[in-house]
């Protein structure tokens, strides 16, 4: 289907040679596609050399802090000539596109391409910035991506919530609400019984909750599932507010001092150089991410539950017909998005500071929400963009105090993580499509 | 099916611009008047004083002084609570002071509350924060008979008590103490929001930084903002994010600062626990109050604070209003009428040089008698 929809574009008449003009499709994007990618390249490329290797200080070099002082295992410090290191980079995108834009790349190598090329992009980018102190300014790249990850944790918790619940075609807006219930009952039981771990079970019953809310509404009473999502989150941000007004605020230190988790060192995983400090110190919660991604991931596609889910997503008439329980699966997909998403709110107080204030998830959910649907609701795609979002938003608080050689307003800072996201997801996933049945309650008739 | 994907990405855009405001989704329940003048040893639970309309009075008669909260709320253990703090001392030393708040969910929620609190009969309504000032001007035009004291922002009526703060004369002094406490000769600021309220607080800290480089001949850095380049700086663009607040701490922490100073209200949190994860290598000067009874989880990391004193001259503009006239025209606080100023050191205070407190002492007088200019173009004005 997705080959016919494709051909048209590419100039091909599908009606005379059907069996040509589907292989072509199948191999490469159509051709005016391919083009414009390849151009916009191109000049990602010469703006590189031009704007990036032109405005770096000359004979500046940048280095990049690889290792960390305390590692068992050092590794030295990446020292490049920034204005070099950009021209070279900036060639090599510039190459990239040119063949994109005369030969092109295969539609799986092309998303690898993407990704190489903006890698180029933000390490000429890392060198250009800097350059603005004199001597060079040392950029802690370990530090930079560990402070993505720190980001993105709660996001990508978030989003695996939404695609719990999405995939067997429940709309869920109320993350946010999730999520910041999930925090504060985090912070209120792990204080009351003075141990992370209760906080933590109670985060997970709290967001679960939450979305059995959700469920009974949307499933049993038939409720609009995106009004019923904003209310929930307006609903989370009264509640928790009045309770910490009326609880926690004048006991801080008996109701809203948990503390948080302290990161733990995997041994010999914890070690190897610049993955170990990244991905194996770091707090349980963070752990339970890894095991959810790869548990949902696999589970989506290869059990039992997997294929119900995506049957009711798609399609639960036919699920229906063939023995499914629709509504049930859809309740306990539900709730147990509910019990992820509070996951992710407990990263937030007990995973990360130690305390409950209003409002402490800021948006979050949302933006884990963006990441469900620029993931094209999938878990790695959700990943993808969180952390894409994490990074960019950890690169802009770089760039707010490395002197660059031109100074950045903050407020386009503040707008990076967005713009950044958005960009890479419109370039590099394009298209996505949304579980058939998202949104639709299901009634028997 | 479609349309409602619309809708879904919709919302999900509406989302991501509220949390890049970093403010906050509106809550539901809106202007409900003086919901939380409770605990205030009864005395608000007296019968409010109708006499709406009067200005003036002799003392030992009721005055009712009413406050319209910003959207932090009453606890932001910030300048909502300092000011309402202010009422309550207020309320104390004079029981005839009649005290009530409304908090503001949003700033649609201002003209609203505003107007109630004048229909309520409040001899004087007190606008806590500076993003209030159109709607006091507006309300106040139209209620001349009633006082208003504006928070944060000048007088803008002949019945309007403008009260300000010059932090950045404090937070000249929490850099100067910075750059002479700093082991790594990094030192880092951030802010929640790049508005005046912010930066006056960054601006004196950068002044006071480079103050001390100039009479010491070091070479302190300053992370994170430099008053020459008011469009730049690091921000959280939120006040509530705890998290964000982390991690730009960290970011500091990891370029080489090791005392970190955060104008950010709760997001400023972060940096504490930011300290904490550190193990004391990153200590914190706390911002607006004294950080050690308002964020006392983290006393052990805080260094000092830089503090604004909004409840003593809330409290003295009331108890002037009950004592006979209600002031209007304009209120600076300086370190002069000790209206802002740098908190004790607390668990800091055998680790800070004498020689250092002595200096941060000669500096004060300097400012106070005009020997250190201070040039942040944040000031307020009179």
């Amino acid at each position: 289907m997705s080959a016919v929809e494709l051909a048209t574009p590419s100039g091909g008449d599908p009606d005379q040679d059907d069996l040509v003009v589907v292989k072509k499709v199948v191999r490469r994007t159509s051709t005016k596609r391919r083009v414009i990618t390849g151009v916009l390249m191109v000049a990602l490329g010469v703006l590189c050399v031009l704007g990036l290797g032109l405005g770096a200080h000359p004979g500046v070099s940048a280095t990049f802090q690889l290792g960390q002082p305390d590692a068992a295992i050092g590794v030295p410090n990446l020292v490049l000539p920034a204005r070099t290191a950009i021209v070279v980079l900036g060639v090599l995108i510039i190459l990239l596109g040119l063949w994109q834009a005369v030969r092109g790349f295969g539609r799986r190598a092309m998303r690898w391409v993407g990704v190489v090329a903006g890698v180029a992009f933000i390490f000429s980018f890392l060198c250009w910035a800097a350059t603005g102190q004199e001597g060079g300014a040392s950029i802690d790249l370990v530090g930079l991506l560990s402070q993505s990850i720190f980001l993105a944790t709660p996001l990508i918790l978030g989003a695996l919530a939404g695609i719990l619940c999405e995939r067997s075609a429940v709309i869920n807006i109320a993350i946010e609400g999730q999520m910041l219930t999930g925090a504060f009952a985090g912070a209120l039981a792990g204080s009351m019984a003075h141990n992370l771990g209760v906080g933590l079970i109670a985060a997970m019953i709290a967001g679960g909750l939450m979305g059995a809310l959700l469920a009974v509404f949307a499933i049993r009473y038939v409720v609009n599932q995106i009004i019923l999502g904003v209310v929930i989150n307006v609903l989370a941000l009264g509640l928790t507010g009045f309770i910490y007004d009326a609880l926690m605020q004048p006991n801080q230190d008996s109701l809203n001092n948990p503390g948080f988790f302290s990161p733990i060192k995997i041994p010999v995983l914890g070690d190897i150089p610049i993955l170990g400090p990244l991905l194996f110190d770091a707090n349980i919660i963070v752990y339970l991410m890894y095991l959810l991604i790869i548990v949902i991931d696999v589970a989506l596609l290869r059990t039992r539950w997997g294929l119900r889910t995506r049957a009711v997503g798609e399609h639960p008439k036919a699920a229906d017909t063939v023995g499914i329980n629709v509504l049930r699966t859809r309740y306990r997909n539900v709730i147990l998005g509910g019990c992820v998403a509070g996951l992710g709110g407990a990263f937030l107080t007990i995973g990360a500071v130690g305390s409950f204030t209003k409002d402490i998830s800021s948006g979050k959910g949302f933006i884990a929400l963006a990441a469900v649907i620029f993931g094209g609701w999938s878990p790695r795609g959700a990943l993808g963009a969180a952390l894409l979002f994490g990074f960019a938003d950890a690169l802009g608080t770089l760039l707010s105090f490395i002197s660059a050689p031109v100074a950045i307003p903050s407020s386009f800072l503040a707008m990076l993580p967005y713009l950044a996201t958005i960009f890479a997801v419109a370039g590099l996933v394009g298209r996505v499509k949304a579980p058939a049945a998202d949104g639709e309650p299901y009634t028997k008739e | 099916m479609r349309s409602v994907m619309k809708v879904a990405a919709t919302v999900a855009l509406v989302g991501l611009t509220v949390s890049a405001c970093g403010s906050k989704p509106t809550d539901s329940s809106s202007t409900t008047p003086a919901g939380g003048s409770t605990g205030n040893a009864g005395a608000t639970s007296a019968a409010p004083a109708a006499t709406g309309g009067g200005s003036t009075q002799a003392s030992g008669k009721a005055l009712q002084a009413c406050m319209v909260l910003d959207t932090g709320g009453v606890d932001d253990r910030s300048f909502n609570q300092s000011s309402w703090a202010g009422l309550q001392e207020a309320n104390k030393s004079n029981p005839n002071i009649k005290i009530s708040y409304v908090p503001s969910n949003s700033s649609n929620d201002y003209v609203p509350n505003l107007n109630a609190e004048v229909k309520k009969g409040c001899d004087t309504v007190l606008a806590v924060g500076g993003l209030m000032a159109d709607a006091v001007k507006k309300t106040a035009a139209k209620n001349p008979k009633t006082h208003f004291g504006q928070i944060d922002a000048p007088s803008s009526g002949t019945n309007v008590y403008g009260l300000q703060y010059n932090t950045a004369e404090a937070a000249f002094l929490a850099g100067y103490l910075a750059a002479g406490m700093t082991k790594s000769g990094k030192v880092a600021t951030f802010g929640g929001l790049n508005i005046p309220p912010v930066t006056i607080y960054m601006d004196g800290f950068w002044e006071g930084v480079q103050y001390y480089n100039k009479a010491k001949g070091k070479n302190v850095q300053v992370l994170g903002w430099n008053e020459k380049n008011q469009k730049g700086g690091t921000f959280a663009n939120s006040f509530t994010d705890q998290n964000k607040g982390k991690q730009i701490s960290q970011a500091f922490a990891q370029q080489g600062a090791d005392i970190v100073f955060p104008v950010a209200g709760g997001t400023g949190l972060g940096a504490g626990a930011a300290a904490q994860s550190s193990g004391g290598k990153v200590s914190v000067i706390w911002v607006d109050t004294d950080g050690c009874i308002s964020a006392k989880q983290y006393c052990q990391y805080i260094l000092t604070s830089a503090t604004k004193n909004l409840a003593d001259s809330v409290a003295q503009y009331v108890e002037k209003g009950a004592d006979g006239t209600l002031p209007t025209g304009n209120y600076i606080g300086d370190l002069k009428n000790e209206g802002v100023g740098l908190a004790p050191y607390h668990e800091f205070d055998s680790k800070v040089p004498a020689d250092l407190k002595k200096e941060v002492d000669q500096v004060k007088a300097d400012i106070i008698s005009g020997k250190i200019k201070i040039t942040s173009p944040a000031q307020p004005k009179e």
